[in-house]
């Protein structure tokens, strides 16, 4: 179980710029083998509440506890999935995706044998060799999400994964991390911007909001499990509709300044 | 007209062919010279064809050889120099702040002195050695070393080292698996101009303070108003920096196949 308490983060401010308070608070309890999806609106923050998790930034106040034990670096508990990817472009498929176990010091036959294994479940068998320069995005980030299974953490740090992807492939990604997900259930906690993929992915979802970043809400997701295979009937049920409306509508009344107002359309328009 | 037929896929490979227009190229500028010294009608400037069976005669005498070997001495040195030192010197500018500090004044002296006005220095202090000839080409090609080394490391994506990071990298083991491949290319790249450099660096010397090897040659031609032979010698420092170059290019591109090839494919 993950536990973040009175977590806050603040970037000092350069060049005698004002500080910038990312990070407000948080509070948060991820259970065990629970999909957590956190949304909010851009630059509220969630990236860095991610970061903070796998020890990758130093927090200025709060704790963040992995069952029990406060976080001071990446450890081989968690693995994360990167939004731009970051395969080593030099390096084959099969060796990107065992890189986690080669720097933990797997000897060479077993990483292969375990990269082997999650290649096969990311759907990639017979790209083991091909470099990521020959493959899709799509791809790429089956072999993102590989690389991460492979060292099979507790807790997989999920980064808007598919932010950029196209559309289609985005949800035939999609329909694949809910397959796995449902035939694992490792811990996961996943950013995204889009509403429709927090509903589909998430068993909760947190809500933040905008900078600097803290809970407003946590929203159930009640939908059956699961939810594999196809995914996009579920994607047309009534009670996901009405809770993607609502997400849109907390996101939406949260930036005012970006909502135009009738009057100020029809000032234009005259 | 069955040969026609037969022949049209040979024509079809030599006209796709590069060598096809690197063969008109030289033609064209092999015509050119010979037109121009022909009507130009002074010694000072040999005709193209004088030239090379100047050229030739030079390549088949053992003395050019022995003024070649006598050259190189400082090539291969000084740019060995230039790699052991350039290399390391480069890719901790670029990773760390301190080495940067350090060292950042003295590259940018190496980068705008003019090369050349350091010989006179280096006469004074080691005189006419085969060690002044060397530090001389040094400190042509390192330069190009160090910056682009330096560059490599720079470059590098931010989101490898934190993804290296967030599996638990050592700083060794982010060396080895993400920076030295990352920076590949550029130190290959400087490696391939400092060869280049370092052959400039080696005539110079010879031209301007310790007239030995290609340098004595040029000089000796010249002084004997030989000038077929003085281009001669010039046509064979060239085919060497042809030779040389092109090694070291074959050898980055199978050191990093990864990398498209930039700007126009050859």
């Amino acid at each position: 179980m993950i536990k973040l308490i009175g977590v806050r983060k603040i970037f000092p401010g350069r060049n005698g710029k004002e500080d910038v308070e990312a990070l407000h608070d948080i509070n948060l309890a991820i259970n065990e083998n629970e999909f957590l999806t956190i949304i909010g609106p851009s630059g509220c923050g969630k990236t860095t509440l991610l970061r903070a998790i796998a020890g990758l930034v130093p927090i200025d106040a709060g704790e963040v506890l992995i069952d029990g034990t406060p976080v001071r670096g990446p450890g081989p508990e968690r693995a994360m999935v990167f939004q731009n990817i970051a395969l080593l472009p030099w390096d084959t498929v099969l060796a990107n995706v065992a890189f986690g176990l080669e720097l933990r010091g797997v000897p060479k036959d077993e990483r292969e044998e375990r990269a082997h294994k999650f290649i096969r479940l990311v759907g990639l068998e017979g790209w083991e060799q091909r470099m990521p320069g020959e493959l899709s995005g799509g791809m790429q980030q089956r072999v993102g999400l590989a690389r991460a299974l492979a060292v099979e953490p507790k807790v997989l740090l999920m980064d808007e994964p598919f932010g950029s992807l196209d559309e289609q492939t985005r949800r035939l990604l999609q329909e694949e991390l809910v397959r796995i997900w449902e035939a694992t259930r490792t811990t996961v906690v996943f950013i995204t911007h889009s509403m429709e993929e927090a509903v589909l992915l998430g068993d909760r979802i947190v809500v933040m909001s905008v900078r600097p970043g803290s809970v407003v809400e946590i929203v159930p997701v009640p939908l059956p499990r699961p939810r594999g295979g196809r995914i996009d009937t579920v994607g047309w049920s009534t009670e996901f509709l009405a809770i993607t409306a609502h997400l849109w509508t907390r996101l939406r009344d949260m930036q005012p300044d970006l909502v135009r107002s009738k009057e100020a359309l029809a000032g234009v328009s005259s | 007209m069955r040969s026609v037929a037969v022949s049209s896929d040979v024509r079809e490979r030599i006209i796709e062919s590069r060598w096809t227009y690197r063969l008109i190229a030289f033609l064209l500028f092999a015509g050119a010279w010979q037109i121009f010294a022909s009507l130009a009608g002074t010694f000072f400037v040999p005709t193209f064809a004088e030239t090379a069976i100047a050229t030739v005669r030079l390549a088949l005498d053992g003395h050019t050889w022995e003024a070649f070997l006598l050259s190189n001495q400082s090539l291969v040195l000084g740019f060995a120099f230039s790699v052991a030192l350039g290399i390391p010197i480069g890719l901790a500018m670029g990773r760390f702040r301190g080495a940067e500090q350090f060292t950042d004044v003295y590259v940018n002296i190496l980068i705008v002195t003019p090369m050349a006005a350091l010989i006179p220095l280096l006469l004074m202090s080691l005189g006419f050695t085969l060690a002044s000839r060397v530090i001389l080409v040094t400190l042509f090609a390192i330069t190009m070393v160090i910056v682009n080394s330096r560059a490599g490391v720079r470059q590098v994506d931010v989101a490898l080292l934190e993804m290296a990071r967030s599996f638990g990298a050592s700083e060794w083991q982010i060396w080895r698996r993400v920076l030295l491949p990352a920076a590949l290319p550029a130190i290959m790249t400087g490696v391939r101009i400092g060869l280049g450099r370092a052959i400039t660096g080696m005539v110079i010397v010879e031209l301007l303070m310790v007239s030995v090897g290609i340098g004595n040659l040029i000089l000796r031609f010249r002084g004997v108003f030989e000038y077929d032979r003085l281009y001669a010698v010039v046509v064979l420092v060239v085919i060497e920096a042809l030779v040389l170059i092109n090694v070291a290019r074959a050898f980055e591109r199978r050191a990093t196949p990864w990398v498209a090839p930039a700007g126009i494919r050859s």
